[in-house]
């Protein structure tokens, strides 16, 4: 699998380990980059409107866990597109099929436009180059797949018809609304991760492993914790915390101890 | 992270004995013996017989003092201690200037001490009800941490924090990342799970101990995750550094 392929090459330094080692500074110079240039590249075009990718040419099998089926057309979101890019599996197109940098596309995702989300991607990226599925929480891979089962909205199979695209698109413009309010009481459930599978089927998803959540800048509270508890179910929620550049994921777990004889 | 026993036999020694009848047999010797408790500060001194020492002693209770006597063991408890022994398992009078206190009077004392009290009351109950034994977490940096059985016999499993919202501005621990980076990494490295009870008042006040049969107790422990060693399966592997494990 070329995601697992890519956690070798791509893995960030281990920021969890216990012992006491330092990661590697280096002083002289920053070392030359150890990813190799793909043979096979997908290609997507940007929309500016919608702000998301539609892939035009689709190579390699990234596409079996990233990007979302919308009427037979596959789509990126922004963190897919800049992780594709930034590991070289992705040329993204602008509007009028001029090919972009990848200075271009942080430029683009920096201007505050598109709701990107500098801390939530580096998550991503970390979790992608390791080989674990992300996708968004309460957006639905595909419509053949959709549950309502912890997603924000309800969700219904739609016919397939390029009208009903917009209409969709629509409803993933309001579901970004909905994040939005949600960004208001500071924590936020953004993806939804599943373990790396092979066999993993945007049709079938079934239920994450958990949904990563953000907050912005404190732990959560009791009272955030049980509500978002009460949204998502049984799927068990992690938090993530990006600072100082470090990523590090946290469960808030309820836990009853035993009575012990 | 499972229980850490201290070497082989020592499962099945505790299995054997187990504490609830350890404590229940320091109820009874307590309750012969009459035995009195000196408020001094924020601690109750008592002092006991071979039996009742060794019971205590037993069921980590109290911390002996070293004195010159040798008839009686001289125990330092901490407030919680011997409040749970006096209000909770009603063995044990606490006096204060050969004067007894009623219940109310040494909570109003032991509040009066620590703000923070009632919870660490309600926390200390919650778990020794459960028959956990129950300790200072000091130097953890907790407020206590909880063993399965004696100390002897087995590493502590849990630093447990104390957590009311209610309280607001009293406790404020763990209310920013870096406090989580720390309790988390602290805990990891001493082989321990990080514990928070969060206590609710539920509306009612903190007037009175008979207030705590309302409060209610939540337990939720806070772990890292580590992304690069749960790739496999369902199971969250915890961080093991068993080489610096604690007592």
């Amino acid at each position: 699998m070329e995601e697992v392929d890519s956690a070798n090459i791509l893995g960030e330094p281990d920021m969890n380990d216990v012992d006491d080692q330092e990661e590697e500074v280096y002083y002289a110079s920053v070392p030359a980059s150890k990813l190799q240039p793909r043979a096979v590249v997908s290609m997507a075009r940007w929309n500016n409107e919608m702000g998301i990718a539609e892939v035009v040419v689709q190579k390699g099998t990234f596409s079996k866990t990233t990007g979302i089926v919308r009427s037979g057309k596959l789509y990126y979101s922004i963190e897919e597109v800049l992780f594709l890019v930034e590991i070289g599996a992705l040329l993204l197109l602008d509007e009028s099929d001029t090919g972009l940098s990848l200075e271009d596309i942080y430029v683009k995702m920096s201007g505050g436009k598109y709701k990107f989300c500098w801390e939530e991607f580096r998550a991503y990226r970390q979790l992608k180059s390791l080989g674990y599925i992300v996708g968004r929480h309460g957006i639905p891979w595909s419509m053949k797949g959709a549950k309502s089962n912890c997603e924000s909205i309800p969700s219904q199979g739609f016919p397939e018809s390029d009208k009903v695209l917009n209409l969709e698109s629509e409803e993933i413009r309001s579901v970004i609304g909905l994040f939005n309010e949600m960004q208001i009481n500071k924590v936020r459930p953004v993806f939804n991760v599943y373990l790396p599978n092979s066999k993993f089927r945007k049709s079938s998803p079934g239920d994450p492993s958990f949904v990563l959540c953000f907050t912005r800048g404190y732990p959560p509270s009791k009272v955030e914790l049980e509500a978002l508890e009460g949204q998502c179910g049984s799927i068990p929620l992690k938090f993530c915390n990006v600072e100082q550049g470090r990523v590090s994921f946290f469960s808030f777990d309820t836990v009853e101890l035993p009575v012990l004889p | 992270m499972g229980p850490r026993w201290k070497g082989k036999g020592s499962k099945a020694k505790a299995l054997a004995d187990p504490m609830s009848k350890i404590v229940l047999q320091l109820h009874s010797c307590l309750i012969q013996s009459n035995s009195e408790g000196l408020l001094c500060g924020c601690s109750v001194l008592l002092s006991v017989e071979a039996q009742q020492a060794d019971l205590l002693s037993r069921s980590c209770f109290g911390e002996t003092m070293v004195t010159v006597e040798k008839d009686k063991q001289w125990f330092e408890l901490s407030m919680e201690e011997a409040f749970y022994l006096c209000y909770a398992l009603k063995c044990l009078k606490i006096v204060e200037d050969q004067c007894p206190k009623s219940d109310d009077q040494i909570w109003q004392y032991m509040k009066s001490r620590s703000a923070l009290f009632p919870y660490l009351y309600k926390a200390y109950s919650h778990l020794r009800m459960k028959n956990w034994v129950v300790m200072s977490g000091i130097t953890y940096g907790a407020d206590f941490v909880a063993y399965r059985h004696h100390p002897e016999l087995v590493h502590s499993e849990y630093a447990v924090i104390v957590s009311s919202e209610e309280e607001g501005d009293a406790d404020k621990r763990l209310r920013v990342w870096s406090d989580i980076h720390c309790a988390t990494r602290l805990c990891g490295g001493v082989a321990k799970t990080l514990l928070v009870l969060d206590i609710s008042r539920n509306g009612h006040s903190v007037d009175s101990p008979s207030c705590l049969e309302s409060y209610t107790v939540k337990e939720r422990t806070i772990t890292r995750w580590n992304p690069e060693q749960c790739r496999e399966d369902h199971t969250i592997v915890e961080s093991e550094n068993g080489a610096k494990a604690g007592i």
